[in-house]
C-alpha cells in the first residue's frame, strides 16, 4: 500500500489529492482511535484532534506510525509535530495534517493509490 | 532526630501520599510539618502533625471557578490551564510564606511536591536540603511523546518562572524545579515504566498510603462472598464532573449482577435511583474505605488517578481507566501496557463499553496475573518506610 505522489501545492490536482489524504487519514484515524463514537463521526478538515477527537499524546504516536506506513520516510509526521507548541497542539485541525502530507508528498501526480 | 517540613499544594490527591510519609517520620521521632493551605487540606492532615497554614490566596468563588473552568479542559488545553492560571500563580504567591515557615520551623529537609514550585524556589535560593515528592511517575515516562514541543513549553514556563523570581540566568537554566537533584521520591514503581532506568537519585517508593484521617463506614456485611466486587471510583477531584460516566459505569455493572456487585463512589443524586432498584447489586456512597475494600475487590474502575492505580496495584487487583486529564492518560498507559488492566474512553464509552471492558478484566487470568507482578513490585519497593529511609539519610 504505497502512495506515487501528487500534485504539489496550489496544482491542478490538489482539491482531488487533500481529499484523498483526508479520505486516509481519516481512516488511519478510526483505526488508531478504535472506538464506536469516532466510526459514525464525520472527520473533515475542520475536526480538531483534541476538542472533537480527544487525541492523547499515545495516540499521536500510534498516528505517526501509521502515516509512516502509508506515506513513508518523505512525510515526517514526528517531526511536524515536534515544532508545535501548546496553542498549536491545542487547535490542531485534521485539515492542517492533510495539508501538511498533501505538501511532503513529492510531485508529479499519478493518479491513485490504495 | 531531623526536623523536616513537606510542602503541598492544594489538592487532595498530593496530600494523602505525602501525609503518610510524614505519619512514618513522625512516628520514628522526628519533628515533622506540614505546609499548606488549610482550607482544603486541613482535614486530609491527622492532628498529630502540626499544619503550618500557607495564606490562602485564592477565595470561594475564585477556587469555583478555576475547578469550572478546568473541568471543560482536556489535553494540551488542561496542561496550559494548569500550570498558567492554576500552578505558577500558586508557586508566586507560596514562595515569600514558605520562607516564612521556614524561618519559623527551621527544617534539615524539605519534602516539596513536585506541583508545590515556590517552595522549590526557596529551598534552591537559601540552599537547603530538599527531596521532590513526585505523587505520579508521568514525568518519569515521556509524558510527552511526539509532542515534544509540550514538555519544552513547560521547561521554557519554568525557567522563565525562576527569571521573574531573580534567579539568575545560568541557575534557573540548569535547576527544574520539579526535580531535585539531591532526591526525588516517586510514588510508584519503576516496573511501570516504559524505561525503567532511572538515576540514583530518584526513588520509587511504591505505594505511600498512610494513616487516612477520614475513613468511611462500609456495610461490609452487603458484600456477596458468592459474588466478585467491582469498586467504581473516579477519584476526589473527577467524581463531580464525571456523572455520564458514572451513570454508564452504574448502567454497565448491573448487567453482570449474577456474578458480580458493584460499588459507586458517587455524589448523592446521580444513580440513588439505580441503587434502590438494585439494592443487593448496587452500593452508592460519597466516600468508601478504599483501601480496606481493596482486599475484597476483583476489579477496580476509575480515572487511572495514579493514587487509586497504585493502590489498587498493590493489592494486585486488576483495573479498567478511564483517563480523563493531566497524567491520567499516561498512568492509564501504563495500566494498559503492563498487562494489568483495559483502557475506556472516558468521554465516551457507555454502558456497553464498561461491561465488556470489565467482563475481560475478570476473565482473563493474563490480567490478573499482571497485577500479580506488580503487586509483587510494590511490596519490594516499601511505600512509606522506604520513603522516610531516603529522607533520614537526606536529614544527616
Amino acid at each position: 500500500m504505497s502512495v506515487q505522489g501528487t500534485a504539489g501545492p496550489g496544482g491542478p490536482g490538489r482539491a482531488e489529492a487533500e481529499a484523498r489524504v483526508l479520505g486516509e487519514v481519516t481512516e488511519d484515524l478510526r483505526e488508531v482511535i478504535g472506538e464506536e463514537y469516532v466510526i459514525d463521526m464525520d472527520i473533515t478538515m475542520e475536526t480538531t484532534f483534541s476538542h472533537d477527537l480527544e487525541v492523547e499524546s499515545i495516540e499521536f504516536v500510534a498516528l505517526a506510525d501509521r502515516l509512516r506506513e502509508r506515506y513513508g520516510e518523505a512525510v515526517d509526521f514526528v517531526g511536524f509535530l515536534a515544532t508545535m507548541d501548546v496553542d498549536q497542539v491545542i487547535n490542531m485541525r485534521v485539515g492542517e495534517v492533510v495539508r501538511f502530507i498533501v505538501d511532503s508528498l513529492p510531485a508529479p501526480a499519478v493518479a491513485g493509490s490504495a | 532526630m531531623s526536623r523536616l517540613l513537606f510542602v503541598v499544594p492544594p489538592l487532595t490527591g498530593h496530600v494523602n501520599p505525602a501525609v503518610g510519609i510524614a505519619g512514618e517520620l513522625a512516628a520514628r521521632g522526628h519533628d515533622v510539618a506540614v505546609a499548606g493551605h488549610a482550607r482544603v487540606i486541613g482535614e486530609l492532615v491527622p492532628p498529630e502533625l502540626p499544619l503550618l497554614a500557607l495564606p490562602e490566596t485564592l477565595g470561594e468563588a475564585d477556587r469555583a471557578d478555576i475547578v469550572a473552568r478546568s473541568r471543560a479542559l482536556r489535553g494540551p488545553a488542561s496542561l496550559k490551564f494548569l500550570w498558567e492560571d492554576f500552578l505558577l500563580p500558586l508557586a508566586a504567591a507560596m514562595a515569600p510564606a514558605i520562607d516564612a515557615a521556614v524561618d519559623e520551623f527551621r527544617p534539615d529537609v524539605l519534602v516539596i511536591d513536585q506541583q508545590a514550585i515556590g517552595a522549590a524556589l526557596v529551598a534552591r535560593r537559601r540552599r537547603l536540603h530538599w527531596a521532590t515528592l513526585a505523587t505520579t511517575s508521568a514525568e518519569f515516562d515521556d509524558p510527552y511523546g511526539v509532542l515534544a514541543g509540550l514538555g519544552q513549553w513547560v521547561a521554557d514556563l519554568l525557567r522563565d518562572f525562576q527569571l521573574a523570581q531573580g534567579v539568575p540566568a545560568a541557575e534557573a537554566a540548569a535547576g527544574d524545579l520539579r526535580f531535585s537533584d539531591e532526591l526525588t521520591l516517586v510514588t510508584s514503581v519503576r516496573e511501570l515504566l516504559r524505561n525503567p532506568d532511572v538515576p540514583g537519585h530518584v526513588a520509587f517508593v511504591g505505594s505511600t498510603v498512610g494513616r487516612r484521617v477520614r475513613t468511611a463506614s462500609f456495610p461490609w456485611e452487603w458484600l456477596d462472598p458468592d459474588r466478585e466486587a467491582v469498586l467504581v471510583s473516579l477519584g476526589t477531584v473527577t467524581r463531580e464532573a464525571g456523572g455520564r460516566f458514572l451513570r454508564a459505569a452504574a448502567e454497565g455493572l448491573l448487567g453482570l449482577a449474577a456474578r458480580a456487585q458493584a460499588v459507586l463512589v458517587a455524589p448523592p443524586g446521580l444513580v440513588d435511583d439505580l441503587a434502590a432498584a438494585a439494592p443487593d447489586d448496587l452500593f452508592v456512597a460519597p466516600f468508601v474505605p478504599q483501601v480496606d475494600l481493596l482486599p475484597r475487590l476483583s476489579a477496580v474502575v476509575c480515572h487511572a488517578g495514579n493514587n487509586t492505580v497504585c493502590e489498587s496495584l498493590s493489592h494486585g487487583v486488576p483495573l479498567v481507566v478511564a483517563p480523563v486529564r493531566d497524567d491520567q492518560p499516561i498512568i492509564g498507559e501504563q495500566v494498559v501496557r503492563s498487562g494489568a488492566g483495559l483502557r475506556i474512553k472516558f468521554g465516551r464509552a457507555g454502558p456497553t463499553a464498561v461491561r465488556a471492558a470489565v467482563t475481560s478484566v475478570l476473565d482473563t487470568p493474563g490480567h490478573r496475573e499482571a497485577a500479580g507482578r506488580l503487586r509483587d513490585a510494590f511490596a519490594a519497593a516499601g511505600g512509606v518506610a522506604a520513603a522516610a529511609n531516603r529522607l533520614e539519610k537526606l536529614a544527616v
